[in-house]
């Protein structure tokens, strides 16, 4: 049972990869590609986390619980990978840092050309390069 | 309607391959060789960082170079959404101006923020300044600390936060010395005969120099944020007026 969850969880989270990409690729609308790209780069972080989760009981955060050699033994044995989630404390906060960047692309195309449309951006982009030769 | 058909295909599919998986997987029940290594020596062992908290050990010690990398991604995605925004002196003293008189939130909102403002900034210190006991740290503080300028523009305005003193240039100054702070302590230890970004254990705190990396952290993270949001909140007709696009 307890492996069942397991993969239902890992694939789960593959699915929403695949979702986002499809939404990063096809949707026309800027936003929305944006909206994808964040839960896109949020299941990869999840995806990452997992990576260094321990299934078993008791599991514990990676933190000396006291400062003994006696408390490091069963410290070792419960605790879950501190790797995994040192890369996703920054990743999370410098995500958020590019999406800034991204939105504020967007926002600023949005007042130069007045659409968020790929389709009809690139067509009002054509025009512009027309005009200036 | 229509929706509901992909979405059952792809639960059925998710279940029917979980079904097929779960008798040939091995659900993780070790840590990798590398993580042990670093749950066994963050504090005893040769190797030692002298910090209980693995995670911040390895953040700021064992792979310090690393996030001085990640900050400084941070300091150029920042960089470059103020230079997407960029205004001269003289539209920058147009943009602080309120040009017209909007309609206000209620008292109950304005009240509840208040209260709420407090205690983000509160929680959001602790965060970050037990960062080297506890869960937390720098990162995490300072995401919460940028939440409560972002609610005060929401509740109030912006030029309320300007009346108040906490403008875009005061916000940079702040990223800055959080910046610089960072920098300094990451050379530090090579004056006392040590590696870059070693922590220093003969601090005065458990914690060695970890703290104030995290402090600084929660500085530059913090305001680099409220700087961004600061420039967001500018309303589109004074911005379009300086662009000099549409009415």
């Amino acid at each position: 049972m307890i492996a069942f969850i397991w993969s239902v969880i890992i694939l789960t989270l593959i699915a929403t990869i695949m979702i986002s990409l499809y939404g990063i690729s096809r949707r026309p609308n800027l936003v929305k590609k944006l909206i994808a790209l964040t839960i896109f780069g949020d299941t990869a972080n999840l995806l990452v986390v997992l990576l260094g989760y321990r299934l078993i009981y008791p599991v514990a955060p990676p933190i000396l619980p006291s400062l003994s050699k006696e408390a490091l033994q069963t410290f070792v044995k419960t605790a879950v990978d501190p790797l995994p989630q040192a890369l996703v404390i920054t990743a999370v906060v410098i995500g958020m840092a590019v999406n800034v960047l991204i939105a504020f692309a967007i926002v600023q195309i949005h007042r130069l050309y007045g659409t968020v449309d790929t389709r009809e951006l690139s067509k009002k982009l054509i025009q512009v390069e027309g005009g200036e030769q | 309607m229509k929706k509901l058909i992909p979405i059952t295909i792809i639960i059925l599919i998710i279940f029917g391959l979980a079904y097929v998986m779960s008798g040939k997987i091995e659900p993780q029940e070790n840590v990798r060789a590398l993580g042990k290594f670093y749950l066994e020596n963050s504090y005893f062992g040769d190797y030692s960082a002298k910090s209980p908290e693995v995670v911040t050990a390895i953040l700021w010690d064992y792979r310090g170079v690393d996030t001085l990398f990640e900050t400084s991604v941070f300091f150029l995605a920042i960089i470059g959404s103020l230079t997407l925004f960029r205004l001269n002196k003289k539209q920058e003293k147009e943009a602080k101006e309120r040009i017209e008189k909007v309609e206000e939130l209620t008292l109950v909102i304005k009240t509840v923020t208040k209260v709420i403002v407090a205690m983000i900034l509160a929680v959001s210190a602790s965060i970050a300044l037990h960062g080297h006991l506890t869960p937390g740290g720098g990162f995490q503080g300072g995401s919460a600390l940028a939440v409560a300028p972002l609610l005060i523009i929401a509740a109030y305005s912006k030029y309320a936060l300007e009346k108040q003193g906490l403008d875009k240039t005061r916000a940079l100054i702040l990223r800055s010395i959080g910046l610089i702070g960072i920098a300094l302590i990451a050379l530090l230890p090579l004056t006392k005969g040590g590696f870059i970004m070693q922590n220093q254990p003969i601090f005065p705190w458990l914690g060695g120099s970890l703290i104030f990396y995290n402090f600084f952290e929660y500085l530059a993270v913090g305001a680099g944020f409220t700087a961004v949001f600061l420039l967001l909140a500018i309303p589109e007709k004074v911005f379009k007026k300086i662009l000099g696009v549409g009415e």
